[in-house]
């Protein structure tokens, strides 16, 4: 693929800090970096500039478009005869693209930028609709709170005002109303910038422009959401929220998505016990203030009408809704009959608590091992693919690493829908820091954003052929003398890595030759991940790194929200919490069901896990549920794995209770609770820590999120020290004790 | 001082468009000389002879040649405006039409001096004959070695020129907007110096690139031709040579006059054959941007920058605008802001919102139902656009209704006071008769 950066918004935030100047911002000095936006300088001065169109991720190159940022500004002024004076730029400057430079002298509070504040606001409502009382952005918007504080009382526009018909279905989940937009450019910016697909742009011109997609054909986007937040006026509008609420009536949780293992952080915003919309949060280690469309979106099903919220029974193939009393004395009746008998799986949707508590019940109270949190892909020991040789499990690099990266390899993923978040990172990598990236996958889709739209090397193989791509890579590097390949390729050609993956032996030497030199990332995905041979893959994908001198810097991330934490906290047949290896290792998830399959599993406990929908062998999960074997499902809605089960428990959701999920990347953040949907809904590790108080205690009651939380740290060395405190709003990435 | 034809010395030769008939008679000697010097001397020649960018500003243009980095591994883009969007100018339509290869030359010459990669002239969508001649001059250009590889036979002197067509923007003859367009961008102005380097250190594709109005690389040709000192014999102190001015409105003979700078204003008036119709009521000077002049202070204007500017107008492109006693200035000026509304390019809220406003409150006032305190809203509206907008199309909307209002504030007090025109039935000017037609040409 070849080099289409696009250029429009030239891709420069502020530059790399290499000098400090000084400069006075209505009185006040203060040394600023070369070159900042003075904008940010007024910032650090405490001195308010207002704006719309500035955005400090988007590129300046279409910004200092609105006007609002004017300012007065004097630079000094050399004289023939080496005096200096400060000398009045004849206009005023917009201050959002305006660096900073030794000696510049800024006013923001002369009457000329009253007046010009006042003008650029009179020009932005002539053609503003001012429908404010039916606008959601009413009461959190830019445009009304810069009209307050400095806009004139009233306008002199007495002639006829732009029309447009009011709610264009720009996007499945964005609506437009273009009579509000102020052509501030960020989300023509953000689609460009920052997701990549470049779909919103500007048509027509003068007061007729309007924003929309080429053609006016549909913003399909995996991140249109974002534009949403970043309109500063009620002009993108979010279609399941609009109309539902003031933003006054909303209250406020600090939060983190539910929907993949990058862990957004968001805010939920709610009414009564009602979720009404997820807002982005900043953390600049992970999503920086992004959230992606399924995550933004996804969440309906929290406030749904399908909540459970009894337990319920099935007898005879019929549900019945039954109290908690009694479900408890059923199950744990079946338990204690089971003598043992006894498996779990899942906990990769559940917080740390959650499995924590899971683990604790069934290795101290119900004695058995037999307990895994995976549902897809590789099963054996975790140790196995990465930890024994490199020392680390799942990622290498923390998500913002990735933006040093000379080179990324993108390695059987469709990046943009497994780890959203990630493939932002990767793709501001390559737009503000000039990485280059490589994709290689089996399978291209058509649709935009993702990777392969701005890698500079596509590689299509053959579905499974990664081992043999990644050996033909090496055995360039060892030809070329490019790399020291330990015998890595034995017995590989490059002639027999293209004809066996069926790419083209130029683009493997291309790859080769773009990652010989400099810091290389690998990610890989689901590909990688659901391989038949994994340990050959992941393998191979270590002679590269190891051979290219970056052994830490490989990533296979998970998928699930925490697909991380549960491991870590030991939801797994061969270790305890923390990795620690057990001396009786127990079943993992395809042993468990096969054993169910065979009658000889007395009861199956299924935590929050989708196994028939998502379990490869369909069959083997389907005779398991078929069996005689008793299934308890905590879930919140009738999933098809809750369907074939004989007990199903109401469970909480993440945006009913406290707790810590630990991202991709290591990083452990806490998540609180909103609301209560129903007081008959529980947090899974509560149900867990009920049962195991009936069965005995044993080490498996808490009284608290909290609690279990001290408890995990007390017990989890990499967790050691972790405390509600501690994990703050940013939270905090582990990491292993010799790195 | 009067009229003096440098550019134009062989408009009416027949077969000047020709190679054969531009190098009998001179052609590509500016060129010869020039490849003969070292690239900073010919950069000192265009100093000495003064030169200024004819495309408006005015801007030295040594300086900007001088400005090319000398030492980059980039490739340096040079760029011909030949966008020619201001109202009242049509000068670079003649000089590509009838002496294309002039320009030609001129862009070989900036291209030898700046270490030119590769040359665009961004021509006007319109502009379809010229874009012809101009195709063809380059091909025969090819031909003779004046450009592509090592040309002239002097090794490494590489230099490509390629024509590109505008698509109908007044606003892309805007330099920065020019270099959206010619990239394949909306043609959008970009931020220019200081809030990011000047084109000649980053410009087009991020690479030192050098724009130039087609009337400046002519002249260049002729400077390089003639030495620079020559070139700035003619002309003022601060205005060197000449300038082409488009004449165009109630004159007798509208057409392109090459003046050398200092020509008093009114000589001009009288070389174009005066004033029709009636009498002389106003001048615009230098395009429909600049501040039209009413006729009793024209004598004291004289055409170059200074004089003008001194006066309260602008020199500008040279778009030079008689007007006689049928005028209705407030019509004239609902005109003009309508050219600016629909001109606008829409990225910043000044002129996206002011000259749609402005042109709203024009209209309404030439449609009888103008209202007290219109004149200060119109200028104040023109205060919050002058200076304020993203780049130069906001000011040059502005600066002509304030300056037909401190003009004619009679003329608009009377429309909105008695609901029609001062000027009695309004006359439609009729069609000027074309005293020096152009080419009528095929395609190349
Ligand atoms: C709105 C606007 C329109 C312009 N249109 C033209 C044009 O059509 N032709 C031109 O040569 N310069 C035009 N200019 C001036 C150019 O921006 C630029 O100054 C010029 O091309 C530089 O060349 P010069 O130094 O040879 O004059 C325009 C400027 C503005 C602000
Ligand atoms: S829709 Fe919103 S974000 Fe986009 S240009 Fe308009 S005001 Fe700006
Ligand atoms: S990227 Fe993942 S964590 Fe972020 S919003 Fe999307 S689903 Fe949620
Ligand atoms: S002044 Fe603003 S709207 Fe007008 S043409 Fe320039 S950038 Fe576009
Ligand atoms: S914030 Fe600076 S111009 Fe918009």
């Amino acid at each position: 693929m070849p080099d289409n950066r696009l250029t429009q918004t030239e891709a420069s935030l502020n530059p790399a800090v290499t000098q400090m100047v000084n400069i006075k911002i209505d009185g006040i000095e203060l040394q600023v970096p070369k070159g900042e936006n003075i904008i940010e300088s007024a910032k650090r001065a405490g001195v308010d500039i207002p704006y719309f169109c500035y955005h400090p991720r988007l590129s300046k190159g279409d910004a200092a478009n609105c006007r609002m940022c004017l300012v007065d500004v004097f630079a000094p002024r050399r004289a023939p005869d080496g005096t200096v004076s400060l000398a009045k730029m004849p206009k005023p400057q917009a201050s959002c693209t305006l660096p900073a430079d030794e000696g510049m002298v800024i006013v923001t509070d002369s009457e000329a930028v009253v007046r010009d504040r006042k003008g650029v606001l009179e020009f932005l409502l002539i053609n503003h609709p001012l429908d404010c009382p039916i606008c959601d952005r009413g009461g959190e918007c830019p445009l009304q709170n810069n009209a307050i504080f400095y806009g004139a009382a009233t306008s002199r526009y007495t002639e006829e005002k732009r029309h447009f018909p009011k709610a264009y279905p720009l996007a499945e989940n964005v609506v437009f109303d273009r009579e509000r937009c102020i052509h501030c450019a960020r989300c023509t910016r953000f689609t460009e910038d920052i997701s990549g697909d470049a779909q919103l742009g500007f048509l027509k011109r003068g007061a007729d422009m309007e924003v929309g997609t080429f053609e006016h054909t549909a913003y399909k986007s995996k991140f249109s959401g974002n534009v949403i937040e970043l309109c500063p006026v009620g002009a993108l509008l979010s279609r399941s929220y609009r109309f539902k609420a003031r933003p006054w009536d909303l209250h406020s949780q600090r939060s983190v998505c539910s929907k993949c293992s990058n862990g957004c952080n968001i805010k939920i915003d709610y009414r009564l016990d009602s979720l009404q919309r997820i807002n982005g949060r900043i953390n600049e280690a992970v999503n920086e203030e992004w959230t992606c469309d399924k995550g933004k979106f996804g969440h309906s099903y929290v406030s749904s009408e399908a909540r459970l919220k009894t337990p319920m029974l099935k007898t005879g193939g019929e549900w019945k809704a039954i109290d908690w009393t009694e479900a408890l004395q059923i199950l744990v009746g079946k338990l204690r009959d089971a003598n043992g008998s006894v498996a779990g799986i899942g906990g990769q949707r559940c917080t740390n608590e959650d499995n924590f508590a899971f683990q604790k019940l069934f290795r101290e109270v119900l004695k058995s091992n037999d307990i895994d949190s995976r549902v897809e892909g590789y099963l054996g020991s975790v140790n196995k693919p990465l930890y024994e040789r490199f020392g680390y499990h799942a990622m290498g690099n923390a998500i913002a690493e990735l933006e040093d990266m000379k080179t990324i390899l993108v390695l059987g993923s469709q990046l943009v829908d497994e780890q959203p978040i990630i493939y932002l990172r990767v793709r501001k990598a390559y737009r503000f820091k000039g990485a280059t990236v490589i994709n290689a996958v089996s399978s291209v889709p058509e649709d935009s954003p993702k990777v392969g739209d701005f890698a500079q090397l596509e590689l299509v193989y053959k579905p499974g052929t990664e081992a043999a791509l990644l050996k033909g890579i090496l055995s360039v590097l060892s030809a070329e003398k490019l790399a020291s390949v330990n015998g890595f390729a034995k017995g590989y050609t490059l002639e027999k890595a293209a004809e066996e993956t069926g790419v083209s032996a130029e683009a493997i030497q291309q790859a080769a030759r773009l990652m010989a030199t400099g810091k290389l990332a690998i990610i890989a995905g689901r590909e990688v991940a659901n391989h038949a041979n994994h340990l050959e893959v992941v393998q191979a994908i270590g002679d590269l790194a190891e051979a290219t001198g970056n052994a830490q810097n490989i990533n296979l991330p998970g998928e699930d929200v925490n697909s991380q934490g549960a491991a870590d906290m030991g939801v797994l047949p061969d270790f305890a919490p923390g990795y620690a290896p057990l001396e009786n290792p127990g079943k993992n998830t395809a042993q468990i069901l096969q054993a169910a399959a065979d009658g000889s599993l007395k009861v199956l406990w299924v935590a929050g896990a989708k196994l028939l929908e998502k379990f490869p062998n369909r069959e083997l999960a389907q005779a398991a549920f078929a069996s005689d074997t008793f299934i308890v499902v905590n879930e919140l809605t009738m999933t098809e794995t809750a369907q074939a089960a004989d007990l199903v428990l109401p469970a909480a959701s993440f945006a009913e209770k406290e707790g810590t999920f630990t991202n991709c990347e290591r990083r452990v953040q806490r998540i609180h609770k909103a609301f209560d949907i129903s007081l008959e809904i529980k947090p899974d590790w509560l149900i867990f820590s009920e049962v195991a108080t009936r069965m005995g205690g044993g080490g498996g009651s808490f009284f608290s999120a909290r609690d279990i939380l001290k408890a995990i740290s007390a017990q989890v060395p990499a967790y050691a020290g972790l405390t509600a405190k501690s994990l703050g709003d940013e939270g905090v990435r582990w990491n292993y004790p010799d790195k | 001082m009067a009229i003096r034809n440098l550019l134009f010395e062989h408009r009416e030769v027949a077969g000047i468009e020709e190679m054969d008939v531009y190098e009998k008679l001179g052609g590509y000697e500016g060129l010869r000389r020039a490849v003969t010097l070292e690239r900073q001397a010919v950069i000192d020649d265009v100093k000495t002879s003064g030169l200024r960018g004819r495309g408006g500003a005015g801007f030295p243009t040594w300086i900007k040649w001088n400005g090319i980095p000398k030492n980059t591994d980039k490739p340096h883009y040079l760029i011909c405006n030949a966008d020619e969007g201001e109202p009242g100018t049509y000068k670079d339509r003649e000089l590509m039409l009838k002496t294309p290869h002039l320009l030609v030359e001129g862009m070989a010459i900036a291209g030898y001096a700046c270490l030119g990669t590769a040359g665009y002239i961004y021509i006007r969508g319109e502009y379809v004959e010229p874009a012809w001649q101009i195709r063809k001059a380059i091909d025969q250009a090819y031909k003779k070695g004046y450009l592509g590889k090592n040309i002239m036979g002097i090794e490494g002197f590489n230099y490509d020129l390629y024509v590109h067509m505008g698509a109908g923007s007044y606003e892309c003859g805007e330099e920065s907007a020019l270099m959206s367009s010619l990239m394949g961008e909306r043609g959008n102005p970009r931020l220019k110096a200081p809030h990011a380097p000047l084109p000649v250190h980053e410009g087009v594709w991020k690479s030192p690139t050098l724009v130039n109005n087609v009337e400046t690389y002519c002249a260049a040709a002729w400077i390089l031709k003639n030495g620079g000192a020559e070139y700035a014999k003619l002309g003022t102190e601060r205005s060197k040579g000449t300038k082409i001015i488009s004449v165009s409105g109630h004159i007798a003979k509208p057409a392109n006059y090459e003046v050398e700078m200092g020509t008093p204003l009114l000589d001009l008036l009288k070389a174009a054959g005066g004033v029709t119709g009636g009498k002389l009521k106003a001048v615009i000077p230098g395009g429909s941007s600049v501040p039209i002049m009413t006729a009793d202070k024209l004598d004291k204007i004289n055409l170059d920058y200074e004089s003008c500017a001194a006066s309260g107008t602008m020199l500008g492109s040279g778009g030079f605008m008689v007007f006689n006693d049928t005028t209705d200035i407030v019509l004239l000026m609902k005109r003009t802001s309508e050219f600016y509304m629909h001109e606008s390019c829409g990225k910043c809220t000044p002129c996206r919102e002011g000259t749609r406003w402005l042109f709203k409150i024009l209209d309404r006032i030439t449609s009888g139902g103008g209202r007290e305190g219109d004149i200060e809203l119109l200028l104040d509206i023109c205060s919050q656009i002058d200076g304020r907008s993203y780049c130069g199309l906001g000011d040059a909307a502005a600066w002509p209704i304030v300056g037909a209002i401190k003009a004619f504030r009679e003329e608009f007090e009377y429309w909105i006071e008695h609901k029609r025109s001062p000027i009695g039935d309004h006359a439609v000017p009729p069609t000027p008769v074309v005293v020096n037609p152009l080419l009528t040409l095929t395609p190349a």
